[in-house]
């Protein structure tokens, strides 16, 4: 299978959510995902991405292909030097909030990916990872 | 082809029909609601038919601003019904717990504005 | 045993004197120069790239001038360097005379293709190593057709196993058989959901008959299933909700009050009429 093993996109603008989607959705077409698929790691990476631009006042995403034991799968890291997340399991719980505070956005990447990892601390900014594998 | 960023309202039986483009940023979304409304005020419709069947990500953001704009609506005395959500955003949807917040449903735009012609029956049936 | 060669004139595999005549080695020369399909190169002992042919070029993307007296772990994707795996791939090459593998490789512009390759140690007529050849086929087509065939596959095997019947215009029945996990639940809304979008149906019967037992899990998928039908703009009957099962979901207090149940499959397909407002009715008798 052609194709790149990995891409970034910086998240400053309004805008670049839309092209956030657009990569995560040529990666992952080219990675062979089913359509439920795609749409499900697109909806993240719109998500996370919008927390970057709305919360952590812009940042970069980056995206690699994995292969681990003949699976293939996409990585996407959200990184912003923003505020930080003050509570992390308040802000992975379920439900949309009052209209303060992170919304529905982690708990979808959540409940989407694979795999989710936060690392953040208040004033330290934030790094989200997380993983879908295709699969078997 | 349409513009990716241009929502289409056209009147047709004293609805209006929306169409919203594949993959619209924040910006045409928000634009949506403003636009719903000044032309709901401008014809007095009595309903609008927003048709996302070329939308191929529907976040939170997007779910929330649909949602709201239908109460708005409603507020100023329309109905508001979702046509042509494609199976794998439905899916995605209710694996995040998006539910549009009790919005009418429709699998076209003609059952959309037969539906419109009748009373409301709501959701509930036993 | 390894591939052996008599260092005479020019080297050659093969023991004939007949092929070591000038003509014949630049033949080989040749072939090895314009063969297409294989990428033939040599390697030192320790992995570093000797020689490198056009087809090399076309394959992996880096002129012979740039790559000769590089490492060979250079094609290889960092999951595999990390592993150690060109390391034991010559071990093995220098232990068994060759070593094959399919695996992904990487081009000089990072992309990546799946490649057959052979290793095989180059001996003198002393047993001491030269050197390896390596051959490499590239098989990402062969590989992307058996990919496509298997998920074809995969498809028919879904589809068949959450059967999503037509009984009338307008009415699905999915007659749901056996236990519902997280993974039949996927199949059955990909199906189920397709299936209303291409028949637009405005009712779906999920017939829940044959579900030997409903916990918490199951329940919850079921109304998954039925908000993402809704979605679409078409209305869900539970059918086949037998005594058991209603005292399960209120045991274990599962609110269904805003879905449509019924307790057999036939009253749900009368609801179903209903919904469509169609009415059954006896034909008029002739004649008075």
């Amino acid at each position: 299978m052609t194709g790149t093993a990995q891409g970034e996109v910086s998240i400053r603008s309004e805008g670049d959510i839309v092209a956030a989607r657009r990569s995560v959705r040529e990666a992952v077409m080219e990675l062979g995902f089913g359509l439920t698929d795609v749409t499900r790691v697109v909806t993240a990476a719109s998500e996370l991405a919008r927390n970057v631009h709305k919360y952590g006042g812009g940042g970069v995403m980056r995206w690699r292909r994995l292969e681990s034991g003949g699976r293939r799968g996409i990585e996407l890291e959200f990184i912003d030097q923003g505020p930080g997340i003050a509570d992390v399991e308040l802000a992975l719980q379920q439900g949309y909030s009052s209209g303060k505070g992170l919304g529905l956005g982690l708990p979808a990447a959540r409940r989407l990916m694979d795999e989710l990892e936060i690392r953040t601390a208040p004033g330290a900014g934030t790094t989200v990872t997380s993983r879908k594998w295709c699969p078997p | 082809m349409s513009d990716r960023n241009s929502i289409s309202i056209i009147i047709v039986r004293k609805t209006l029909m929306v169409t919203v483009p594949s993959d619209p940023d924040d910006a045409t979304v928000s634009a949506l609601q403003d636009e719903v409304l000044a032309a709901m005020q401008r014809v007095d419709a009595k309903g609008v038919v927003l048709d996302i069947g070329s939308v191929e990500t529907l976040d939170s953001f997007f779910a929330r601003t649909v949602a709201e704009t239908a109460s708005m609506v409603a507020l100023m005395g329309g109905r508001t019904v979702v046509v042509g959500m494609r199976p794998s955003v439905a899916v995605t949807a209710t694996q995040i717990g998006i539910t549009l917040g009790g919005i009418e449903t429709a699998l076209s735009v003609e059952r959309a504005l037969d539906l419109l012609d009748r009373p409301v029956t709501g959701r509930s049936r036993r | 045993m390894g591939t052996q060669f008599e260092p005479r004139s020019g080297g050659l595999p093969g023991a004939a004197a007949s092929q070591t005549s000038p003509e014949t080695q630049e033949l080989v020369r040749l072939l090895i120069e314009n063969i297409k399909d294989y990428a033939i190169i040599t390697l030192d002992p320790r992995g570093h790239v000797l020689s490198w042919n056009a087809a090399a070029e076309r394959l992996k993307g880096w002129k012979a001038d740039e790559i000769v007296g590089q490492h060979f772990s250079r094609f290889y994707p960092p999951e595999d360097l990390q592993n150690g795996k060109t390391e034991m791939e010559l071990k093995v090459a220098s232990q068994e005379g060759r070593f094959e593998d399919e695996g992904w490789r990487v081009r000089k512009d990072g992309s990546r293709f799946w490649a057959n390759v052979i290793i095989t140690a180059l001996r003198d007529s002393e047993g001491r190593l030269r050197g390896f050849g390596k051959v490499t086929r590239d098989l990402t087509a062969r590989r992307e057709s058996e990919e496509k065939i298997r998920r074809q596959a995969q498809e028919i095997l879904e589809m068949a196993a959450v059967p999503v019947v037509q009984v009338w215009s307008g009415i699905l029945l999915v007659p749901l058989i056996g236990t519902l996990n997280s993974q039949r639940t996927q199949q059955l809304m990909d199906v189920l959901l397709n299936k209303v979008m291409e028949t637009a149906s405005p009712v779906a019967l999920l017939d829940i008959t044959g579900v030997p037992a409903i916990d918490t899990q199951t329940a919850q998928h079921l109304i998954e299933t039925i908000a993402a039908v809704r979605l679409l703009g078409s209305e869900v009957v539970l059918t086949g909700v037998r005594p058991s099962i209603a005292q399960t979901l209120v045991h274990l207090g599962i609110d269904l009050s805003n879905v449509s149940t019924r307790s057999s499959l036939s009253a749900g397909l009368r609801t179903a009429f209903e919904l469509l407002e169609l009415c059954v009715a006896p034909r008029a008798t002739a004649g008075g």
